[in-house]
């Protein structure tokens, strides 16, 4: 199943990103940057309270102000919602889940959008949304998922809470349960996150020549084209995206952000609008990770192989439905994670409630799972009196087995390998000094990479060879930070044989880049990295035919390098690129090609087992880290970070290294120090002050240890590593704190304060003497 | 996104009292480093109408170190309290506290005139100035008083001085060190963060100690009460004795006593108080090991 070595030119190599040069000197116009003559100034008036009726909307002082262009309320507006449902390249029919543009008369969250104003300036706008009377009358909201499933609770959307309800039902659960020697249940649970990305959601809309509303706009997802046309009422054709670099995504600019508001605007004034979020705006303008309940009944012998697991998940879904229904069915099939598990039940629902609403989050649903799979396996190690390495050998899936959906995984499956250099790298233990225990902890995973494959994804690039040989890509991939764009560039000249500064990639357009779908889901290399080399490779092929006839060879003997056709065995034979290419452009011969990729294509899982294929493939990996803890103050640090993940195929191992680096950050602050906190669906905690991601001061240093299977679905058999990066650092980092201090804090994040409160249980434990 | 105000920027220290004397019946306020200023005025719990800058009021600066006692500008940055050497060796708890402050940008902007006067229990220079038994100097067109920082707040977010008052000095008496005489001078930031966190509980530790007795303590106290405290029940245990384990116990516990934390979105009140008698315990038997090593 492993590929031959092989000799890559480009990739595989650490070159210098595309995007960096412009990004490092401040050339890069972000979609915030851009400015347009005459252009207005957006301000969007929300919510107050999480749960009300909407009494009195008066607008008409802010109208009245000099310098306001337009004020709009739902009452300007037609009914027509805004849609959560599958963003991107599908042709699947969305769900009727779509949220109110603008709320009509029920408040379901904090800071769901009121009004919308533009105005000459944004202090004008500042000023207007000050000036905006509003009444609202608090209704009965809920708050918990538990609470929300309770008969009788208040229903945030009818018919009832229950937003989404999956199962697996595998073999023979009870039997599993009455083969074992021991069962251990535990319940975990993870919170809320905010994305945090740098640049908050901004962007700037205008009206075309051809009556086309044009967005430039931060976003993961160019195709939101097409629900935005919806929700204004205008053909599809008649909306272009036009993304640019985006600061940060995280899945937080997987859904809509600002995009109806601005269309709607530019589209009432006539003139160009731009609206940029504040930090504030942006704590409640973007779905947040779903926070999970999680409990586990594991079955395992003495001898440590597990017999039977049942897991219960609940996610809270805040209150519109958003990507919830799909995140749960990732957390289903992640729910045994990388363990060979024959009797499984897991029942797990995504429940309406008056919180922010929760969406994609880096990792989707399987990185909650893993929080709670590889707790539990601890808890299940401790039981048995087991190492914990050696507990999770004797139960890793392995290459060619079956997984929790029965889907039988194509690629290769190195999680053990991954644990045992991730373990083996922390090296020699810190000492523990006075009041600090030091605890180590590891994670393994699986994560899947490519969208669900019910929704049957497609991909397309074009690529063509320009008459000097250089080299350019066009295809709709946005690009969030991680070197998509590069990687694409790296992919093509080496099929190509040229070099990275030979190509130029053309991106982010939705009305003249093909449509490459969104970069989500890990899914950005293998798609499209798969549709930029199928249509380098049919450039290649023709350019080889060409050049094998002009040497009298077949056009295997040919290959492409270094600016040069050659003869593979008599390199003497060669001739320049660029000669060859004007040879082609002189007699017709095609130098551009426009491919397609398509994901395997399925149906649904079956709805009672959850049987079946989820996704095209996963990756698997393990993090381990070290962390000393304060007794007395319950502070954690994280003393080292070690990180061991099988990418397929490195397309670019410094990018590779990046997402590694951004996930240990990203995971770790999840685990310990990134809190929101509501107070009846109200965020207490809406900045920087309070949200509290590592900084450099908190972060160790990262060790990434990449290994390449070269199994991979992606090109050149890569896997993908933007969310498997983050996946199992939490639990790892959990895990850590537990081995140190001899009690689990059961719930994330593991504040100081949690921390003290768990050693006292354990004191007082262990005062009343030992439990049976 | 601000309410709009006028801004001064006064060339020199009478210039700047001048302006805010001037201020009567607008709201008049002085802006150092602007590091809390401006986020209160974007949030609109401040909304003055004129605001004289203090940038360029060159007499706020510097730092004196003499014999006897050191003195530093109002106007004196956080950075430049870090890049100090004879700071660092004199006053190490201010140096701490400096480093575990905010980050670098700011840092290099915030005053420790503006620490002092934004009144917050999280002020992090403030314990360390208490525990150095730092006067402060306030300066306005009708003259200068001094007066021990101790004495400074009345309340949560209330003080002495008047509207027209500049904190132009914050000077302390040097910490004795000699053959027969030592100090000890720590501070503790306990946080939800190592780098740029507001503080949950701030301990500030002096000892004094000359012939195996701890000639003097000082325990200031921050964020667990509504202003930054010298915890005086705990310093009397400790000074004109010996230190043992029961002693700096008592000690802590009364730190712990006359503290009056809250709830809030970082810790509970609970929490405050078990770290805040865990620290101080920390802190002084550290100091005392230590004082006894040397
Ligand atoms: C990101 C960030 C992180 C922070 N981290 C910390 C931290 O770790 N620890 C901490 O303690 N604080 C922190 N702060 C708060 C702030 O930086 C400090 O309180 C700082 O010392 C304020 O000084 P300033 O010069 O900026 O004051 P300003 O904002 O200019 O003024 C604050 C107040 O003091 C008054 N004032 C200023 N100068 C004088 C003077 N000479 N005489 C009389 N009144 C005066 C002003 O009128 C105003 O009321 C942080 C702030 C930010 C934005």
């Amino acid at each position: 199943m492993n590929r031959p070595n092989i000799r890559f030119r480009q990739v595989g190599r650490p070159l210098t990103r595309t995007d960096a040069p412009g990004k490092v000197t401040g050339r890069t116009p972000y979609a915030g940057d851009y400015v347009m003559p005459g252009m207005l100034h957006m301000g969007v008036v929300r919510a107050d309270i999480a749960s009300a009726r909407l009494v009195r909307l008066d607008v008409s002082k802010a109208r009245a102000l000099a310098g306001v262009a337009c004020v709009l309320t739902a009452a300007d507006l037609p009914e027509r919602t805004a849609s959560t449902d599958i963003p991107g390249q599908v042709g699947q029919k969305r769900l009727d889940t779509g949220q109110q543009i603008l709320v009509r008369e029920r408040v379901r969250y904090f800071g769901e959008p009121l009004a919308l104003i533009a105005a000459e300036t944004r202090d004008i706008a500042d000023h207007a949304m000050e000036l905006v009377e509003i009444e609202l009358e608090p209704i009965p909201g809920v708050y918990d998922p538990l609470e929300a499933m309770k008969p009788g609770a208040p229903v945030v959307t009818a018919p009832d809470n229950i937003v989404a309800e999956r199962r697996i039902r595998k073999g023979d659960v009870e039997a599993g349960f009455a083969a074992a020697d021991l069962v251990v249940e535990n319940t975990f649970r993870t919170p809320f996150q905010e994305h945090a990305f740098l640049e908050p959601e901004v962007g700037l809309a205008w009206v075309d020549e051809n009556d086309v509303v044009n967005i430039r706009v931060s976003t993961q997802v160019i195709e939101h084209f097409r629900p935005i046309a919806d929700a204004i009422g205008v053909p599809h054709n008649k909306v272009r995206i036009r993304g640019a670099l985006v600061g940060g995504g995280f899945g937080g600019k997987e859904d809509l952000t600002v995009e109806v508001y601005l269309a709607l605007l530019t589209k009432r004034t006539g003139r160009p609008v731009r609206l940029e979020y504040t930090r504030e705006d942006s704590f409640v303008g973007h779905g947040k990770r779903h926070p999970f309940i999680l409990t586990y009944r594991t079955g395992v012998t003495k001898e440590g192989k597990i017999t039977a697991l049942d897991v219960t998940m609940v996610a809270d879904s805040g209150a519109y439905v958003f990507l919830s229904p799909y995140v749960l069915l990732y957390a289903l099939v992640a729910a045994p994670g990388p363990y060979r598990v024959d009797n499984l039940n897991v029942f797990a629902r995504a429940v309406a409630t008056n919180n922010m609403f929760t969406s994609a989050f880096r990792g989707f649903g399987a990185l909650q799972a893993c929080a709670a799979y590889e707790q539990q396996m601890d808890e299940v190690a401790q039981a048995v009196g087991l190492d914990r390495l050696e507990l999770r050998r004797r139960n890793f899936l392995k290459t060619g087995e079956p997984m929790s959906t029965g889907f039988v995984p194509p690629s290769a499956i190195w999680t053990d390998q991954c644990a045992e250099r991730a373990w083996a790298a922390l090296g020699e233990p810190a000492p523990a000094e006075g009041p600090r225990c030091v605890g180590r902890g590891i994670a393994c995973y699986q994560q899947s990479y490519g969208r669900l494959t019910f929704l049957h994804d497609t991909s397309e690039a074009w690529v063509g060879v320009e008459m000097d040989g250089t080299v350019v890509v066009r295809s709709g991939v946005t690009d969030i930070g991680a070197g998509q764009v590069s990687a694409l560039g790296q992919i093509a000249v080496e099929v190509l044989g040229v070099t990275l500064d030979n190509v130029v990639v053309y991106n982010s357009d939705s009305a003249v880049t093909p449509l490459a779908g969104t970069t989500t889901a890990t899914r950005a290399l293998y798609m499209t990295g798969n549709a930029v080399k199928q249509a380098a490779e049919g450039v290649r092929a023709r350019l080889v035919d060409r050049a094998a006839r002009a040497f009298g060879v077949e056009p295997d003997a040919v290959d492409l390098g270094d600016n040069l056709a050659f003869v593979v065995d008599d390199p003497e034979k060669s001739m320049p690129l660029v000669e060859l290419v004007r040879t082609c452009g002189a007699e017709g011969i095609h130098r551009s090609e426009l491919a397609m990729f398509r994901a395997p294509f399925t149906d649904f899982l079956d709805p009672e087992t959850g049987q079946g294929q989820a996704h095209p493939d996963y990756a698997y990996g393990a993090h381990a880290v070290e962390v000393a803890v304060d007794v007395d103050t319950g502070e954690v640090e994280v003393l080292k970070s070690v990180a061991a993940h099988d990418v397929g195929q490195c397309i670019n191992p410094a990018a590779v290294e990046g997402q590694i680096q951004g996930g240990a950050q990203n995971g770790q602050g999840y685990a310990l120090s990134e809190e929101m906190l509501y107070e009846e669906g109200r965020l207490i905690t809406p900045s920087f002050s309070e949200y509290l991601m590592p900084t450099a001061m908190d972060m160790p240093k990262v060790e990434c240890i990449i290994l390449e299977s070269r199994s991979g679905v992606g090109p050149y058999g890569a896997k993908g590593i933007g969310e498997p990066a983050m996946t199992p650092v939490a639990p790892a980092i959990a895990n850590a704190v537990a081995d140190a201090i001899g009690v689990r804090v059961f719930e994330m994040p593991i504040t100081p304060e949690r921390v003290v409160r768990a050693l006292k249980r354990r004191d007082e434990a262990a005062r009343s003497g030992p439990v049976a | 996104m601000y309410v709009p105000f006028e801004l001064e920027m006064p060339g020199d220290l009478a210039g700047a009292l001048g302006a805010l004397a001037a201020g009567t019946g607008a709201k008049t306020m002085a802006m150092a480093g602007g590091t809390n200023l401006i986020v209160d005025m974007r949030a609109k719990r401040e909304r003055p109408d004129r605001v004289v800058g203090l940038g360029r009021v060159g007499a706020l600066r510097g730092m004196e170190c003499g014999e006897e006692w050191i003195s530093i500008g109002g106007g004196t940055t956080v950075t430049d309290l870090l890049q100090s050497k004879e700071i660092a060796e004199a006053a190490p708890s201010l140096v701490e506290s400096s480093r575990l402050f905010a980050g670098l940008m700011v840092r290099n902007t915030a005053t420790v005139a503006g620490n002092i006067a934004c009144g917050s229990p999280a002020a992090d220079l403030v314990p360390p100035l208490l525990a150095l038994d730092a006067d402060v100097t306030l300066a306005s067109v009708a003259g200068t008083r001094t007066l021990p920082l101790d004495e400074y707040f009345l309340g949560y977010k209330r003080d002495v001085r008047r509207p027209d008052e500049l904190i132009t000095r914050v000077s302390w008496p040097r910490l004795p060190q000699s053959s027969d005489q030592s100090f000890i001078n720590a501070f503790y930031k306990l946080a939800r963060r190592k780098g740029d966190a507001i503080t949950v509980t701030g301990v500030a530790v002096t000892l004094v100690v000359a012939g195996g007795v701890c000639t003097k303590a000082r325990v200031a106290l921050g964020a667990v009460a509504p202003v930054v405290f010298r915890a005086r029940d705990a310093e009397s245990v400790l000074e004109g004795r010996a230190l043992t384990p029961a002693r700096i116990d008592e000690a802590a516990r009364a730190a712990a006593a006359s503290s009056c934390p809250i709830d809030d979105v970082r810790a509970s009140a609970a929490y405050r108080l078990h770290t805040v008698e865990a620290l101080t315990r920390r802190l002084i038997a550290q100091a005392w090991r230590r004082s006894t090593d040397q």
